[in-house]
Protein backbone atom coordinates (compact mmCIF):
# COMPACT_ATOMS: atom_id res chain seq x y z
CA UNK A 1 0.00 0.00 0.00
CA UNK A 2 1.04 3.22 -1.23
CA UNK A 3 1.76 6.26 1.96
CA UNK A 4 -1.55 8.77 1.63
CA UNK A 5 -1.12 12.77 1.37
CA UNK A 6 -0.94 13.43 5.45
CA UNK A 7 1.74 10.96 5.96
CA UNK A 8 4.03 12.07 3.07
CA UNK A 9 3.88 15.43 4.55
CA UNK A 10 4.31 14.42 7.98
CA UNK A 11 7.58 12.00 6.57
CA UNK A 12 8.73 15.12 4.20
CA UNK A 13 8.68 17.38 7.35
CA UNK A 14 10.75 15.14 9.23
CA UNK A 15 12.96 14.81 6.38
CA UNK A 16 13.54 18.73 5.46
CA UNK A 17 14.39 18.40 8.89
CA UNK A 18 17.13 16.35 8.67
CA UNK A 19 15.60 12.49 10.60
CA UNK A 20 17.59 10.26 8.79
CA UNK A 21 14.78 7.49 9.64
CA UNK A 22 12.02 9.24 8.63
CA UNK A 23 14.25 9.98 5.02
CA UNK A 24 14.56 6.52 4.87
CA UNK A 25 10.59 5.57 4.89
CA UNK A 26 10.14 8.65 2.95
CA UNK A 27 12.50 7.70 0.16
CA UNK A 28 11.32 4.27 -0.33
CA UNK A 29 7.72 5.61 -0.09
CA UNK A 30 8.36 8.15 -2.40
CA UNK A 31 9.97 5.24 -4.67
CA UNK A 32 6.97 2.69 -4.61
CA UNK A 33 3.99 6.04 -5.54
CA UNK A 34 6.88 6.33 -8.53
CA UNK A 35 6.78 3.43 -9.52
CA UNK A 36 3.01 3.32 -9.97
CA UNK A 37 2.89 6.66 -11.42
CA UNK A 38 5.69 5.62 -14.31
CA UNK A 39 3.95 2.16 -15.14
CA UNK A 40 1.49 3.62 -17.46
CA UNK A 41 4.01 5.90 -18.76
CA UNK A 42 7.02 4.38 -19.90
CA UNK A 43 8.33 0.60 -20.60
CA UNK A 44 8.65 -1.04 -18.25
CA UNK A 45 12.14 -1.90 -18.03
CA UNK A 46 12.96 1.80 -18.38
CA UNK A 47 10.88 2.48 -14.55
CA UNK A 48 13.55 1.28 -12.54
CA UNK A 49 16.05 3.47 -14.19
CA UNK A 50 13.44 6.74 -14.01
CA UNK A 51 12.48 5.78 -10.40
CA UNK A 52 16.26 6.49 -9.14
CA UNK A 53 16.87 9.50 -11.50
CA UNK A 54 13.18 11.09 -10.07
CA UNK A 55 14.84 10.25 -6.46
CA UNK A 56 17.75 11.45 -7.13
CA UNK A 57 15.99 14.67 -7.61
CA UNK A 58 13.44 14.30 -4.85
CA UNK A 59 16.41 14.41 -2.90
CA UNK A 60 18.70 17.00 -4.64
CA UNK A 61 15.65 19.32 -4.98
CA UNK A 62 13.58 18.58 -0.96
CA UNK A 63 13.89 21.79 -0.08
CA UNK A 64 11.75 23.30 -2.39
CA UNK A 65 8.87 21.93 -0.72
CA UNK A 66 6.72 24.08 1.21
CA UNK A 67 5.34 22.24 3.78
CA UNK A 68 1.91 24.56 3.39
CA UNK A 69 1.16 23.03 0.26
CA UNK A 70 0.11 19.18 -0.39
CA UNK A 71 3.18 16.94 -1.31
CA UNK A 72 1.72 14.34 -4.11
CA UNK A 73 1.63 17.55 -6.49
CA UNK A 74 4.45 18.89 -5.41
CA UNK A 75 6.19 15.01 -6.46
CA UNK A 76 4.12 14.50 -9.27
CA UNK A 77 5.67 17.70 -10.93
CA UNK A 78 8.98 16.40 -10.64
CA UNK A 79 8.14 13.54 -11.28
CA UNK A 80 6.30 14.59 -14.67
CA UNK A 81 10.01 16.98 -15.36
CA UNK A 82 11.99 14.18 -15.11
CA UNK A 83 9.69 12.33 -17.29
CA UNK A 84 9.17 14.65 -20.16
CA UNK A 85 13.23 14.97 -19.99
CA UNK A 86 13.62 11.10 -20.07
CA UNK A 87 11.40 11.03 -23.12
CA UNK A 88 13.37 13.48 -24.85
CA UNK A 89 16.44 11.74 -24.06
CA UNK A 90 14.75 8.19 -25.66
CA UNK A 91 13.33 9.61 -28.66
CA UNK A 92 16.55 11.16 -29.51
CA UNK A 93 18.75 8.51 -28.94
CA UNK A 94 17.35 4.99 -27.81
CA UNK A 95 14.09 5.06 -29.18
CA UNK A 96 13.98 1.84 -30.56
CA UNK A 97 14.21 0.20 -27.22
CA UNK A 98 10.38 1.00 -27.41
CA UNK A 99 10.21 -2.02 -29.22
CA UNK A 100 12.94 -4.20 -27.15
CA UNK A 101 11.87 -7.75 -26.67
CA UNK A 102 12.91 -7.63 -22.81
CA UNK A 103 9.99 -5.24 -22.35
CA UNK A 104 7.63 -8.19 -23.33
CA UNK A 105 9.59 -10.70 -20.58
CA UNK A 106 7.83 -8.43 -17.79
CA UNK A 107 3.99 -7.31 -18.82
CA UNK A 108 2.71 -7.45 -22.05
CA UNK A 109 -0.04 -4.96 -20.79
CA UNK A 110 2.89 -2.64 -20.18
CA UNK A 111 4.66 -2.37 -23.35
CA UNK A 112 1.22 -2.03 -24.61
CA UNK A 113 -0.44 0.83 -22.37
CA UNK A 114 3.51 2.32 -23.06
CA UNK A 115 2.66 2.48 -26.89
CA UNK A 116 -0.68 3.83 -26.77
CA UNK A 117 0.60 6.34 -24.74
CA UNK A 118 2.40 7.17 -27.57
CA UNK A 119 0.01 6.81 -30.39
CA UNK A 120 -2.30 9.00 -28.17
CA UNK A 121 0.14 11.73 -28.47
CA UNK A 122 1.67 11.36 -31.55
CA UNK A 123 -1.99 11.62 -32.84
CA UNK A 124 -1.70 15.19 -31.81
CA UNK A 125 0.27 16.16 -33.96
CA UNK A 126 -0.13 17.07 -37.71
CA UNK A 127 0.48 13.94 -39.86
CA UNK A 128 3.38 14.29 -41.20
CA UNK A 129 5.34 15.14 -38.54
CA UNK A 130 3.90 12.24 -36.92
CA UNK A 131 4.73 9.67 -39.56
CA UNK A 132 8.52 10.61 -39.54
CA UNK A 133 8.96 10.54 -36.17
CA UNK A 134 7.18 7.35 -35.98
CA UNK A 135 9.14 6.06 -39.00
CA UNK A 136 12.79 7.28 -37.94
CA UNK A 137 12.70 7.48 -34.53
CA UNK A 138 10.45 4.72 -33.38
CA UNK A 139 10.89 2.12 -35.84
CA UNK A 140 14.27 3.26 -36.74
CA UNK A 141 14.39 3.99 -40.53
CA UNK A 142 17.42 6.58 -42.12
CA UNK A 143 16.48 10.15 -42.86
CA UNK A 144 17.17 9.35 -46.45
CA UNK A 145 14.25 6.31 -45.85
CA UNK A 146 11.74 8.14 -44.50
CA UNK A 147 12.43 10.99 -47.28
CA UNK A 148 11.80 8.51 -49.63
CA UNK A 149 8.89 7.07 -48.48
CA UNK A 150 7.03 10.20 -47.73
CA UNK A 151 8.35 11.88 -50.77
CA UNK A 152 9.54 14.52 -48.40
CA UNK A 153 12.74 16.27 -48.91
CA UNK A 154 15.74 15.20 -45.97
CA UNK A 155 15.92 18.32 -44.73
CA UNK A 156 11.92 18.69 -44.56
CA UNK A 157 12.11 15.27 -42.45
CA UNK A 158 14.44 16.69 -40.08
CA UNK A 159 12.68 19.86 -39.63
CA UNK A 160 9.60 17.72 -39.10
CA UNK A 161 11.17 15.49 -36.47
CA UNK A 162 12.81 18.77 -35.19
CA UNK A 163 9.18 20.24 -34.67
CA UNK A 164 7.08 17.88 -33.85
CA UNK A 165 9.60 16.61 -31.34
CA UNK A 166 9.58 19.88 -29.48
CA UNK A 167 5.52 19.48 -29.71
CA UNK A 168 5.78 16.39 -28.11
CA UNK A 169 7.90 17.41 -25.43
CA UNK A 170 4.95 20.76 -24.84
CA UNK A 171 2.35 17.95 -25.02
CA UNK A 172 3.57 15.56 -22.00
CA UNK A 173 4.18 18.76 -20.05
CA UNK A 174 0.75 19.85 -20.61
CA UNK A 175 -0.52 16.57 -19.18
CA UNK A 176 -2.03 16.89 -15.83
CA UNK B 1 26.81 15.30 -1.36
CA UNK B 2 26.17 14.73 -5.13
CA UNK B 3 24.22 11.27 -5.49
CA UNK B 4 24.43 9.26 -8.27
CA UNK B 5 22.17 6.34 -10.03
CA UNK B 6 23.31 2.98 -7.99
CA UNK B 7 23.25 -0.43 -8.94
CA UNK B 8 19.95 -0.75 -6.88
CA UNK B 9 16.93 1.21 -5.32
CA UNK B 10 17.40 0.03 -2.10
CA UNK B 11 21.54 0.88 -2.02
CA UNK B 12 20.47 4.45 -3.33
CA UNK B 13 17.36 5.35 -0.89
CA UNK B 14 19.82 3.71 2.00
CA UNK B 15 22.85 6.28 0.42
CA UNK B 16 20.56 9.18 0.50
CA UNK B 17 19.16 8.77 3.79
CA UNK B 18 22.48 8.65 5.83
CA UNK B 19 23.49 11.68 4.23
CA UNK B 20 19.92 13.01 4.99
CA UNK B 21 20.40 16.69 6.65
CA UNK B 22 18.55 19.50 7.58
CA UNK B 23 17.91 21.82 4.42
CA UNK B 24 16.96 25.43 4.37
CA UNK B 25 13.56 26.13 2.87
CA UNK B 26 13.42 27.79 -0.40
CA UNK B 27 10.86 30.38 -0.73
CA UNK B 28 9.62 32.64 -3.22
CA UNK B 29 9.38 35.73 -0.70
CA UNK B 30 13.38 35.08 -0.96
CA UNK B 31 13.71 35.37 -4.84
CA UNK B 32 10.95 38.31 -4.58
CA UNK B 33 13.75 39.96 -2.08
CA UNK B 34 16.69 38.92 -3.89
CA UNK B 35 15.81 40.56 -7.15
CA UNK B 36 14.17 43.63 -5.54
CA UNK B 37 17.77 44.16 -4.10
CA UNK B 38 19.14 43.52 -7.34
CA UNK B 39 16.85 45.79 -8.75
CA UNK B 40 17.72 48.89 -6.35
CA UNK B 41 21.40 47.53 -6.60
CA UNK B 42 20.58 48.46 -10.64
CA UNK B 43 18.98 51.79 -10.02
CA UNK B 44 22.00 53.07 -7.49
CA UNK B 45 24.47 52.21 -10.18
CA UNK B 46 22.38 53.79 -12.57
CA UNK B 47 22.18 56.89 -10.41
CA UNK B 48 25.96 57.27 -9.83
CA UNK B 49 26.59 56.91 -13.66
CA UNK B 50 24.11 58.76 -14.97
CA UNK B 51 22.15 61.75 -11.38
CA UNK B 52 19.15 61.01 -10.65
CA UNK B 53 16.60 62.91 -13.02
CA UNK B 54 15.43 65.58 -10.61
CA UNK B 55 12.57 66.61 -13.09
CA UNK B 56 10.87 63.89 -11.57
CA UNK B 57 10.54 65.70 -8.31
CA UNK B 58 9.70 69.44 -9.91
CA UNK B 59 6.90 68.35 -11.97
CA UNK B 60 9.20 68.69 -15.72
CA UNK B 61 8.12 64.83 -16.46
CA UNK B 62 5.57 63.99 -19.36
CA UNK B 63 2.73 61.91 -18.81
CA UNK B 64 4.71 59.62 -20.85
CA UNK B 65 7.25 59.04 -18.55
CA UNK B 66 5.15 58.16 -15.77
CA UNK B 67 2.31 55.82 -18.11
CA UNK B 68 5.36 53.98 -19.13
CA UNK B 69 6.89 53.48 -15.80
CA UNK B 70 4.34 52.49 -14.42
CA UNK B 71 3.59 49.86 -16.54
CA UNK B 72 7.24 49.15 -16.66
CA UNK B 73 7.08 48.83 -12.35
CA UNK B 74 3.73 46.78 -12.95
CA UNK B 75 5.47 43.88 -15.63
CA UNK B 76 8.39 43.86 -13.22
CA UNK B 77 6.04 43.37 -10.50
CA UNK B 78 3.77 40.69 -12.35
CA UNK B 79 6.55 38.91 -13.55
CA UNK B 80 8.74 38.64 -10.23
CA UNK B 81 5.50 37.13 -8.70
CA UNK B 82 5.33 34.49 -11.68
CA UNK B 83 9.10 33.87 -11.31
CA UNK B 84 9.48 33.41 -7.93
CA UNK B 85 6.63 30.86 -8.05
CA UNK B 86 7.66 28.70 -10.80
CA UNK B 87 10.67 28.26 -8.89
CA UNK B 88 9.13 25.60 -7.36
CA UNK B 89 8.08 22.48 -8.88
CA UNK B 90 3.98 22.72 -8.98
CA UNK B 91 1.41 21.29 -11.37
CA UNK B 92 -1.52 22.85 -12.94
CA UNK B 93 -2.99 25.98 -14.14
CA UNK B 94 -0.25 28.84 -13.87
CA UNK B 95 -1.32 32.54 -14.35
CA UNK B 96 -0.66 34.50 -17.29
CA UNK B 97 -0.33 37.68 -15.71
CA UNK B 98 2.97 39.00 -16.76
CA UNK B 99 1.82 38.31 -20.37
CA UNK B 100 -1.07 40.34 -20.25
CA UNK B 101 1.33 43.31 -18.64
CA UNK B 102 4.08 42.95 -21.78
CA UNK B 103 1.08 43.77 -24.10
CA UNK B 104 -0.22 46.28 -21.98
CA UNK B 105 3.42 47.81 -22.01
CA UNK B 106 3.89 47.11 -25.75
CA UNK B 107 0.50 49.41 -26.66
CA UNK B 108 3.52 52.57 -25.35
CA UNK B 109 5.84 51.85 -28.54
CA UNK B 110 2.33 50.93 -30.39
CA UNK B 111 0.62 54.02 -29.85
CA UNK B 112 3.67 56.04 -29.92
CA UNK B 113 4.19 54.32 -33.52
CA UNK B 114 0.55 55.12 -34.83
CA UNK B 115 0.58 58.21 -33.34
CA UNK B 116 3.62 59.87 -35.54
CA UNK B 117 2.19 57.89 -38.40
CA UNK B 118 -1.01 59.89 -38.15
CA UNK B 119 0.35 62.82 -38.15
CA UNK B 120 2.55 62.04 -41.15
CA UNK B 121 -0.27 61.33 -42.93
CA UNK B 122 -2.36 63.99 -42.19
CA UNK B 123 -1.01 67.82 -44.04
CA UNK B 124 -2.83 69.63 -40.72
CA UNK B 125 -0.52 67.56 -38.37
CA UNK B 126 2.79 66.89 -40.71
CA UNK B 127 4.40 69.60 -39.02
CA UNK B 128 4.18 67.47 -35.51
CA UNK B 129 5.74 64.11 -36.98
CA UNK B 130 8.56 66.24 -38.63
CA UNK B 131 9.54 67.41 -34.94
CA UNK B 132 9.52 64.38 -33.94
CA UNK B 133 11.51 63.07 -36.18
CA UNK B 134 13.83 66.03 -36.45
CA UNK B 135 14.15 65.55 -32.42
CA UNK B 136 17.56 64.14 -31.40
CA UNK B 137 15.44 62.50 -28.80
CA UNK B 138 13.84 60.22 -31.05
CA UNK B 139 16.79 58.62 -31.87
CA UNK B 140 19.30 58.81 -28.80
CA UNK B 141 19.23 54.93 -28.58
CA UNK B 142 21.56 54.76 -25.96
CA UNK B 143 18.88 54.72 -23.39
CA UNK B 144 17.75 51.27 -25.03
CA UNK B 145 21.51 49.73 -23.85
CA UNK B 146 21.63 51.33 -21.10
CA UNK B 147 18.35 49.96 -19.77
CA UNK B 148 19.39 46.34 -20.93
CA UNK B 149 22.63 46.67 -19.38
CA UNK B 150 20.85 47.38 -15.62
CA UNK B 151 18.84 44.48 -16.75
CA UNK B 152 21.83 42.31 -16.36
CA UNK B 153 22.07 42.69 -12.75
CA UNK B 154 18.36 41.73 -12.07
CA UNK B 155 18.50 38.72 -14.71
CA UNK B 156 21.93 37.66 -12.56
CA UNK B 157 19.65 37.43 -9.30
CA UNK B 158 16.55 35.91 -10.88
CA UNK B 159 19.07 33.14 -12.54
CA UNK B 160 20.45 32.47 -9.22
CA UNK B 161 17.28 31.73 -7.59
CA UNK B 162 15.92 29.67 -10.25
CA UNK B 163 18.81 27.84 -9.90
CA UNK B 164 18.67 27.19 -6.16
CA UNK B 165 15.14 26.17 -6.83
CA UNK B 166 13.37 23.66 -9.05
CA UNK B 167 11.61 25.06 -12.10
CA UNK B 168 9.28 22.50 -14.27
CA UNK B 169 8.50 24.85 -17.04
CA UNK B 170 12.18 26.15 -18.14
CA UNK B 171 10.81 28.09 -20.86
CA UNK B 172 8.27 30.03 -19.11
CA UNK B 173 10.88 30.59 -16.30
CA UNK B 174 13.20 31.46 -19.15
CA UNK B 175 10.46 34.26 -20.78
CA UNK B 176 9.81 35.60 -16.97
CA UNK B 177 13.41 36.47 -16.00
CA UNK B 178 13.57 38.07 -19.44
CA UNK B 179 10.55 40.14 -18.75
CA UNK B 180 12.02 40.87 -15.04
CA UNK B 181 15.18 41.54 -15.89
CA UNK B 182 14.02 43.85 -19.19
CA UNK B 183 11.48 45.80 -17.15
CA UNK B 184 13.26 46.36 -13.80
CA UNK B 185 16.19 47.34 -15.46
CA UNK B 186 14.65 49.78 -18.04
CA UNK B 187 13.01 51.05 -14.86
CA UNK B 188 16.63 51.05 -12.65
CA UNK B 189 17.96 53.36 -16.11
CA UNK B 190 14.43 55.30 -16.65
CA UNK B 191 14.96 57.05 -13.46
CA UNK B 192 18.04 59.08 -14.74
CA UNK B 193 16.84 60.03 -18.26
CA UNK B 194 15.77 63.65 -18.87
CA UNK B 195 14.50 62.95 -22.62
CA UNK B 196 10.71 62.53 -21.60
CA UNK B 197 8.80 62.58 -25.35
CA UNK B 198 6.69 60.45 -26.49
CA UNK B 199 8.68 59.01 -28.92
CA UNK B 200 11.84 58.69 -27.08
CA UNK B 201 10.18 56.98 -23.66
CA UNK B 202 7.89 54.53 -25.68
CA UNK B 203 10.37 53.15 -27.68
CA UNK B 204 14.33 53.43 -26.18
CA UNK B 205 12.46 53.11 -22.39
CA UNK B 206 10.75 49.88 -23.08
CA UNK B 207 13.19 48.60 -25.83
CA UNK B 208 15.15 46.61 -23.29
CA UNK B 209 12.06 44.25 -22.47
CA UNK B 210 12.15 43.08 -25.54
CA UNK B 211 15.79 42.40 -25.55
CA UNK B 212 15.61 40.62 -22.33
CA UNK B 213 12.75 38.81 -23.15
CA UNK B 214 14.25 37.20 -26.23
CA UNK B 215 17.09 36.83 -24.56
CA UNK B 216 15.92 35.53 -21.16
CA UNK B 217 13.92 32.61 -23.42
CA UNK B 218 17.08 31.62 -25.51
CA UNK B 219 19.58 31.31 -22.72
CA UNK B 220 17.81 31.43 -19.09
CA UNK B 221 16.88 27.56 -19.76
CA UNK B 222 19.87 26.35 -20.50
CA UNK B 223 21.19 28.03 -17.37
CA UNK B 224 18.81 26.79 -14.98
CA UNK B 225 18.07 22.69 -16.43
CA UNK B 226 18.62 20.86 -13.64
Amino acid sequence: MVADEPTFARLMVAAQDGDKAAGNVLLTEVGVWLERYFRRRVPPHQIDDLVQEVLIAFYTKRATWDPSRPFLPWLAAIARYRWVDHLRKVYKHDAKELMDDDAVEDSEEEVVMARVSLDRLLSGLPEKQARVIEMVKITGLSIREAAEKTGQSESLVKVNIHRGLKKLATMVEEVE
Amino acid sequence: MTMEKQQSREALIAAMAADMAPVQRVKPSQGAALIAFAAVVASVCCIAIFEFWTGQITGDASPFFWITNGLLLLLGASSVSGLVSSALPRVGSRGNAPFWSAGMLALAPISAFITVLSWGLNNEHAHHAANVMNDPATWYWECGVYGSMAGAIVALAAVLFLRRGAPVSLERAGWLTGLAAGSLGALAYNITCPLDTLAHVAFWHTVPVLFWAVAGRLAVPHLIRW
